[in-house]
């Protein structure tokens, strides 16, 4: 028996995901494994919170931003933390290709449930939580990549300082179906400023073919205009439907999880154990560690810092620290034992002094 | 700047190291940092060869 659901007021048929729903990971910005603040941002990269990719103008630069994971929420919807930008150097005038977003690449594959480019075509609907110190009209953004489309919409933040809810409908795309591969499908962005080849169009407010010049018309907002400009934004979710239910607010673990996919962290506190290691000829040792979770891509792998094989007596330090083989499961590492301790044939448990190891398969 | 790694297993060589950070980069097309790596050498630069 299937029975009507109430969601938002409406008795809605359980048709589509009641939980998982949320299509953005890390809307709540509870995620941080890089870092919960940078300061000096003037390039695109991710920072902070996992999953949110900062812009900041491939061409000519807009502005110098800190970017951190804050504590200030919305008072009583559940949220723990925030993304924040704060201009810190401004550039009042940016020029015609310039434009500044946080956005969130989504993979394909997890986009199945709209059923874009069919004839059931489902509508989805962006609700998100924001504040900024800048009155104004600012512009998201869909983009489809796999299609080179584009839907858009405006919102207003009418009062300064205060935390407002938008939400926005976008209409289901009957043209062109998503690829559902483990690639970008295409992004969320919330446009922060943006220079006239973005504002010179029409605003796509229906799916179209791809026009930079219509992606952020209307957008009176720069907020780059003046040092301590400032933006929070958090409870991010696009689901199916025309109604934008309560935030979903899932379980620590699964969200952590679920960006692992795209980066991992390993970076346990000091002398704890990231595998065990074989000791070979001349020093070598090499052994294999698993990620916490099947990776996207194949990863790339960054090792940092300092540590130690334990073992034998002894605790040599490490140097020439390398990858043997990369997977998506796990990575086959490699070095060199310090002084003449590493014995050929000995097992070694991989230590760290202050290293980490990162595991980066983002969209 | 970019230099071939050889995976020590399989002799082959299927990473690339990117010298600015010493990130071991796979040769995986849906690995974004390789998908940099194809645009630099269509820009005509050549890496370092992988240590025999």
């Amino acid at each position: 028996m299937t029975r009507a659901v109430d969601v938002a007021g409406r008795e809605l048929p359980p048709n589509t995901a009641l939980g998982v729903r949320n299509l953005i990971i890390n809307g709540d910005m509870r995620i941080a494994q890089r870092s919960t603040s940078v300061a000096g941002v003037t390039a695109n990269g991710y920072y902070t919170v996992d999953r949110w990719f900062s812009v900041c103008s491939p061409t000519s630069g807009i502005g110098t931003w800190t970017d951190e994971q804050s504590t200030d929420v919305p008072a009583g919807q559940g949220f723990t933390h925030s993304l924040k930008r704060t201009c810190t150097t401004a550039d009042a005038s940016p020029a015609s290709t310039d434009i500044a977003q946080i956005l969130q690449n989504i993979e394909g594959q997890n986009m199945v449930s709209l059923k874009k480019g069919t004839a059931n075509a489902e509508s989805a609907t962006l609700s998100f939580w924001v504040k900024s110190n800048k009155t104004g009209t600012y512009t998201v953004e869909w983009r489809d990549s796999d299609n080179n489309r584009q839907i858009c919409a405006s919102y207003i933040i009418s009062s300064a300082d205060t935390w407002e809810k938008k939400t926005i409908t976008f209409a289901g795309d009957t043209v062109s179906p998503f690829v559902y591969d483990n690639s970008s499908c295409g992004n969320i962005s919330f446009n922060l400023a943006a220079g006239s080849a973005f504002t010179s169009g029409t605003l796509a407010t229906s799916w179209a073919s791809r026009n930079i010049a219509n992606l952020a018309v209307g957008q009176t907002v720069n907020l780059a205009d003046a040092v301590n400009n400032y933006i929070n934004i958090t409870g991010i979710q696009l689901e199916v439907g025309e109604e934008a239910t309560t935030f979903e607010h899932r379980p620590y673990d699964m969200e952590l999880q679920r960006c692992m996919r795209y980066y991992e962290l390993i970076n346990d506190s000091n002398y704890n154990s990231y595998g065990v290691m074989s000791g070979g000829t001349s020093q070598f040792f090499a052994g294999c560690i698993d990620y916490k979770t099947i990776k996207r891509a194949t990863p790339t792998i960054t090792i940092t810092g300092s540590f130690l094989i334990q073992g034998n007596s002894n605790q040599p330090g490490t140097t020439g620290m390398g990858t043997q083989g990369i997977g998506k499961r796990s990575v086959y590492i490699s070095g060199t034992g310090a002084g003449s301790n590493v014995v050929n044939g000995y097992s070694y448990n991989l230590l760290d002094v202050n290293g980490y190891i990162k595991v980066d398969a983002e969209l | 700047m970019y230099k071939l790694i050889r995976n020590s297993i399989s002799n082959k060589i299927d990473t690339v190291k990117r010298l600015s950070d010493n990130a071991y980069i796979p040769f995986d097309e849906a690995n974004t940092d390789y998908q940099e790596y194809l645009e630099w050498l269509a820009e005509g630069n050549t890496p370092e060869p992988a240590d025999e």
